[in-house]
């Protein structure tokens, strides 16, 4: 990798993943993830980048230790307290909004949690019931969730699909807002470029089956400072890589 | 409203069934009311429905808190179910009357075997109730629950337990009405007390008064109970549902 990381020691995300396999059903293996390995300072924002069913969730979900069955090493930033966003928002159904938020993070004082609210436009929601929102909605919810933990690494999963475009692209901007002004180390699986270039500090381009990291793009102006030039460095840059792996 | 009416109804169609039939077969509802009224005046009503209650209360929270354990556990650990699978198949199977007469043969004519036998007739429906719902239990929230590393405590509270409450209220339901009436069995058989008592010197009496003087009392304390208890807190743990209809 050429990127040279500030941030030293214990703050910093390190994964090295030798090989991830999958046990068909009808017998014999199949390696979704081999020799991957990424780096991730403290404070910066890593998007990993790749086509869909290359084993980014998969990936996700070792670092959350949620699947233990890999062979590899993962290193979590400081005491690897972990805020999740799941693809699906997963809330408990027969919690309140802000209920669901306090129980996974009973430590976090009020008036974090209503700037929170305030920040994701859920202040009018507090007292629904995740039932009675739209996806859009409660993927916000999971999001004020998982910041309101406090957590040294923020992993989200594709947090803008199955929205339209419009509603993405305020929560993009609401997302960028959040990390930029928390500067918690966060994760972002995306199989869409423009996204992971509006917010990441590093972009891991991901290869297909078996996947690993192909290239490591370093953002010069990330997030609010982005300009339209550097956009289209990375996007060229990007798309390059992309079009020598689809060879 | 309905349910008032359709009360009336079972009331009148009584009242006609007894004028055609004499009094020792079946007695008008009067009549029964008025023995009620004296058995509640000697003390007898009150303190043989009271025995009853306590029966069924201890042999229903002892069927319903082992039978949800053993049911949960069956449900979550493959190994466990395939274990205890056969044993709850045959206590489903094994009658009712055959447990009772073990218990009192084996631990004599005691309120333990009473109560025990009662128990043991309702906990394989809890365990095979409790057991579908750990089955069905949300493998995301669990995940969700890891990963925001929630203690114990807070997952049976706000994860698990609200998953199982469906369960548990339908286990409840069926349960609540099965073990009174094995109830009333146990203490016919082998209790100096109790409604099941009165109803066995009823048939010895050929009183069937008497009989129904403790046997309507009792049906209103349990129907008392189901809808001010069990479809309250029924309806407490699914307010989060989106009404239907």
């Amino acid at each position: 990798m050429n990127d040279a990381s500030p941030a030293g020691g214990p703050a910093r995300l390190e994964i090295a993943i030798d090989d991830k396999c999958f046990r068909a059903v009808g017998g014999g293996a199949q390696t979704v993830i081999a020799g991957l390995s990424l780096t991730l300072g403290a404070g910066e924002v890593g998007a990993i980048v790749g086509p869909s069913g290359c084993g980014k969730t998969t990936l996700l979900r070792i670092i959350a230790g949620l699947d233990r069955d890999f062979r590899g090493r993962v290193a979590l930033p400081a005491h690897g307290k972990l805020g999740m966003v799941f693809q699906e928002p997963r809330l408990l159904p027969w919690r309140s909004v802000e209920d669901n938020v306090r129980i996974a993070a009973p430590d976090a004082d009020s008036a974090d949690i209503g700037a929170l609210f305030v920040t994701l436009g859920l202040s009018a929601h507090r007292t629904h019931f995740p039932g009675e929102l739209s996806l859009g909605l409660a993927r916000r919810v999971a999001i004020a969730r998982a910041l309101a933990f406090e957590p040294d690494l923020l992993l989200l999963d594709e947090p803008f699909v199955s929205l339209d475009a419009t509603l993405a692209l305020r929560l993009r901007e609401e997302i960028a807002e959040l990390v930029e002004s928390r500067g918690v180390t966060t994760l972002i699986v995306t199989h869409d470029l423009d996204e992971a270039i509006y917010l990441a500090d590093r972009i891991f381009l991901l290869a297909a089956r078996p996947t690993h990291v192909v290239e490591a793009l370093h953002v010069e102006t990330p997030r609010t400072k982005m300009t339209e030039s550097e956009a289209a460095r990375l996007r060229t840059a990007a798309r390059k890589v992309q079009g020598a792996l689809a060879q | 409203m309905a349910r008032i009416v359709s009360l009336l109804v079972l009331l009148l169609a009584w009242q006609f069934a007894s004028l055609g039939a004499s009094a020792r077969y079946l007695p008008a509802p009067m009549a029964v009311f008025t023995a009620v009224a004296a058995e509640a005046q000697s003390g007898a009503l009150l303190s043989n429905l009271g025995a009853t209650l306590l029966r069924v209360i201890a042999a229903f929270a002892l069927a319903m808190i082992l039978g949800s354990v053993l049911g949960v556990a069956m449900g979550r650990k493959r190994a466990f179910d395939d274990f205890a699978d056969p044993w709850v198949v045959v206590l489903l199977n094994l009658p009712a009357l055959v447990i009772i007469v073990l218990a009192y043969i084996w631990a004599g004519l005691t309120e333990a075997a009473a109560i025990g036998a009662v128990a043991l007739n309702k906990l394989p429906n809890t365990i095979v109730t409790m057991r579908e719902g750990a089955r069905a239990l949300d493998a995301g929230l669990d995940e969700m629950a890891l990963a925001f590393r929630m203690p114990l405590a807070t997952r049976l509270r706000h994860v698990i337990l609200p998953q199982l409450a469906p369960w548990l209220a339908a286990a409840m339901r069926s349960g609540l009405s099965l073990v009174w009436k094995i109830v009333l069995v146990v203490e016919f058989m082998g209790r100096p007390n109790g409604v099941g008592f009165e109803i066995g010197t009823a048939f010895q009496l050929f009183d069937v008064k008497l009989l129904l003087a403790y046997t309507l009392p009792f049906v209103c304390v349990m129907l008392a109970i189901e809808t001010l208890l069990v479809q309250k807190i029924e309806r407490r743990v699914s307010r989060w549902r989106p009404r239907t209809a």
